[in-house]
């Protein structure tokens, strides 16, 4: 595999985002080798300005979704800067950005306004909402979609009440399928017939799309899929305690249940056929769960581990992230990464996903604001006259 | 189909949740994805052919088969053709390799050393055709020393990272009410796939995409990754709240018909937001010196969500979540299944659509989570009955007739439902 390869290193991203959804997007453009260029107002991109969460005052979040991503401080609020922001369209594939609909519009720089001077552009917008809704303009954030989405309605305990996603699962979520669906438009726009179009992603819909399989059966029985009752906690719930910690273990084909049976000295179960079928194991419960958790109690995560996988019974410890971080799977992937011009030399982690020919690649850390004016200017525009560089921006 | 991608074919072994979701995502924005299914061992989601027809099922007189009409199976399959092969017959081989002739890429979601005891590895598939991309989405990957642990979603959200930080903030890890894992690995299958697909459209070249569930949902959740090798402290889950910001909860609303709970999704993350919500609830927390700034209200948050309760308990949960939504402040009803299929602006968008399916009849489903200006997505074909388009599939991508398909059937290399 060369390094040096690129699956994407013939695209040009403008990059307007300022959601986490629509940074992640392009992060991973970047990743792949498109040259994402942020372009930032005088103040930077406002994923600068939210609340640093590390004791040393870092935001980890700028750190995170600007790595990769080359920066150009250009006010396009300004004339000027518009008319520069136009050379720019001119040489780049997409402009991705997220701010409120019809906020590009109102600067003339919506697809509309570009599509006939750029037919090739595709225009993609990330937003909690989507576009041209009545919930388009509502405030909303990761909390919020899992309340709208479903996912909160079935997440958790009865007992304790919904339950959101963990962290900002929308906004990733929607980032790498407007990836997707970006990358999809390009194949489009690049066939004879074909031209640029607009993209409109909603982070709402992602998760809803997600959704589906809980949705529809409640659809098909009438049934509406619920949080489960704490008294109900089991296997089939989730993780369940074991000597050090959590583990879950999933029994939904009769081999794995025979096979786990055996490993945990439950001998009668593993032999008894009736329970080798899915829907009986499920229908007669009261048959085998408590004696298997039971017996699960009194294992390690890593015995239960080794045992079990060595059987191919599908089963997996919970894991903490100083856990992740050693876990010796993931370090032989080479999930993990330093970059080389972090003087922090902080672990990062690593790819979504493995190409074999054109690696995902990590190379640089997140760019102060329009530290690359002077080398966008010539390696874009191909023209030193076109974008003044100096110390206060363009 | 319509959509951006028409002209991609992928024929693909995917099954479950992850894979399927990948290539679902592929026919609904307009490529021919053809599904092969193993008769011998069907696809999971669509359960065994021994289990008993559901209640609901039993009174749909066209509902015949209880392998057609699994709704796991329905919901992430739409706009896809089916065709069945026994891959343990030499014919059944041969003409799954003429099929690999005419796709662009081929995709499944099996442990790692399945597609090679097939015969199928990307190597092998390569000699068929050169420029081809295999996709794998496997719970580990294809190398390192769990390659060859199987997983699914309930327990690479274990694995990942993700049950840790799923929970009330009481130390107890939970598992997503059901296997998020899969989706968010579907997610980065059909970005992995297409990422591909660039490459080779630009020079010719294929090839292999190996994704690891586990690495994909930890991705997912990299900036606590982050937190944690910055600062060394391990992230836990917090339940509903924000590591920064309050209030950020859940809270109860007044009941809906039938003492149905209803609760209501609110958060500030500024002062402005926070000082709507004072307004609006005329409350007087604005004037409370515990919640003077954010920094005070996270400190006295559980205090806080008391209060919030107390006033919400008594309130319509969505009046209450337009209210609020229009004045600047996050809030969102939490809608449950049913709900969510009557939301009028999903509707609207044609993100929930009436699809018409053979055995179960016309239904409301999650369609498509994208929409093109110019390639306009239609999702109407429903999820494929097993083996639904096989001669279709056999006879316009290989030339074959009627009889021949017969014989097929007749010495069960094709057909439907349980080999014979």
């Amino acid at each position: 595999m060369n390094q040096s390869v690129k699956a994407l290193d013939d695209l040009v991203i403008l990059d307007l985002s300022t959601s986490i959804a629509a940074a992640w997007c392009t992060r991973l453009f970047a990743d792949f080798g498109a040259k994402v260029v942020v372009i930032e107002p005088p103040e930077g991109n406002s994923l600068r300005h939210l609340v640093s969460n590390d004791s040393e005052g870092s935001n980890l979040l700028t750190d995170h979704l600007l790595s990769n991503k080359k920066s150009l401080q250009l006010d396009i609020e300004s004339t000027d800067g518009r008319v520069l922001f136009l050379d720019l369209i001119d040489k780049c594939d997409v402009i991705v950005e997220s701010s409120v609909p019809s906020q590009l519009e109102k600067y003339g720089l919506g697809f509309n306004d570009l599509h006939d001077s750029f037919p090739d552009l595709v225009v993609l917008s990330v937003t909690p909402y989507g576009q041209a809704n009545e919930y388009s303009f509502a405030p909303a954030n990761s909390l919020a979609i899992a309340a709208r989405s479903g996912w909160a309605s079935i997440n958790g305990f009865e007992e304790k009440g919904p339950l959101s996603t963990s962290s900002n699962q929308s906004a990733y979520c929607a980032g790498v399928l407007a990836y997707g669906a970006t990358l999809a438009a390009i194949f489009s726009a690049r066939q004879e017939s074909g031209s640029g179009q607009y993209i409109d992603i909603s982070e709402f819909e992602v998760m809803v799309s997600n959704f589906a399989p809980p949705a529809l059966s409640s659809e098909y029985s009438g049934n509406i899929t619920k949080q489960k009752s704490m008294h109900e906690t089991n296997l089939l719930a989730g993780p369940v305690p074991v000597q050090d910690g959590h583990f879950a273990l999933t029994l939904s084909r009769a081999h794995f249940f025979r096979d786990a049976m055996m490993v945990l000295g439950l001998e009668d179960l593993a032999e008894n056929l009736d329970l080798h079928e899915t829907w009986y194991r499920m229908a007669h419960k009261d048959l085998w769960m408590g004696r298997v958790q039971d017996a699960m109690s009194e294992w390690t995560r890593e015995e239960l581990f080794d045992e079990l996988a060595l059987r191919r019974v599908v089963a997996g410890p919970v894991l903490k992230m100083d856990e992740l971080v050693e876990n010796v799977h993931l370090q032989e992937r080479g999930f993990w990464n330093l970059l080389r011009d972090d003087p922090l030399q902080v672990l990062r982690p690593g790819a979504p996903f493995k190409l074999s020919e054109t690696p995902w690649v990590l190379a640089h850390k997140a760019p102060d604001i329009g530290q690359h004016n002077e080398e966008l200017t010539h390696m874009i525009l191909h023209s030193s006259n076109a974008i003044k560089s100096h110390d206060g921006g363009i | 189909m319509s959509g951006p991608l028409k002209g991609i074919r992928g024929i693909v072994l995917t099954q479950a949740w992850a894979g399927s979701y990948c290539t679902e995502l592929f026919a609904m924005a307009g490529a021919d994805i053809v599904q092969l299914e193993v008769r011998k061992r069907p696809d999971s989601w669509r359960g065994t052919y021994t289990a008993p027809m559901s209640e609901s099922m039993n009174k749909i007189s066209t509902a015949r088969h209880v392998w057609n009409i699994n709704s796991n199976f329905n919901a992430v399959n739409l706009g896809k053709r089916s065709f069945t092969l026994d891959l343990s017959r030499d014919e059944g081989v041969d003409i799954f390799k003429s099929l690999i002739k005419h796709a662009d890429f081929v995709a499944e979601n099996f442990s790692p050393r399945v597609m090679g005891n097939l015969g199928f590895s990307y190597e092998e598939l390569c000699e068929i055709k050169p420029d081809i991309i295999l996709a794998s989405l496997s719970a580990y990957g294809h190398d390192g020393p769990w390659c060859n642990v199987p997983g699914i979603g309930g327990t690479v959200e274990p694995t990942s990272g993700m049950s840790a930080l799923l929970g009330y903030g009481d130390g107890v890890p939970i598992n997503s009410g059901v296997m998020y894992p899969d989706a968010v690995a579907g997610l980065y299958g059909f970005s992995g796939l297409l990422t591909a697909l660039h490459y080779r459209n630009r020079t010719g070249k294929g090839q292999f995409v190996d994704l690891s569930m586990q690495e994909a949902n930890l991705a997912n959740i990299g900036e606590a990754a982050l937190e944690y090798t910055y600062t060394k402290q391990v992230p836990n889950a917090i339940g509903n709240r924000h590591k920064i910001y309050a209030p950020h909860g859940i809270f109860p609303c007044a009941d809906g018909v039938e003492g149905n709970k209803k609760w209501i999704a609110i958060a500030a993350e500024n002062d402005t937001q926070w000082l709507a919500l004072c307004e609006i609830s005329g409350m007087s927390w604005a004037s409370n010196s515990k919640f003077s700034n954010n920094v005070l209200r996270k400190e006295n948050e559980d205090e806080l969500n008391q209060e919030i309760s107390l006033w919400t308990r008594g309130q319509d949960r969505d009046l209450l979540s337009d209210f609020l939504s229009s004045k600047g402040v996050i809030a969102a009803p939490v809608l449950n299944a049913k709900e969510l299929l009557n939301d009028h602006v999903l509707r609207s968008r044609g993100v929930i659509v009436e699809l018409d399916h053979p055995e179960v009849g016309k239904k409301a489903q999650i369609g498509a989570p994208f929409h093109f200006s110019q390639d306009k997505i239609s999702v109407e074909r429903p999820s494929p009955l097993q083996g639904e388009h096989s001669f279709e599939v056999f006879s316009e991508l290989l030339g074959m007739d009627r009889d021949e398909y017969e014989k097929l059937v007749a010495e069960n290399i094709s057909g439907e439902g349980p080999p014979k």
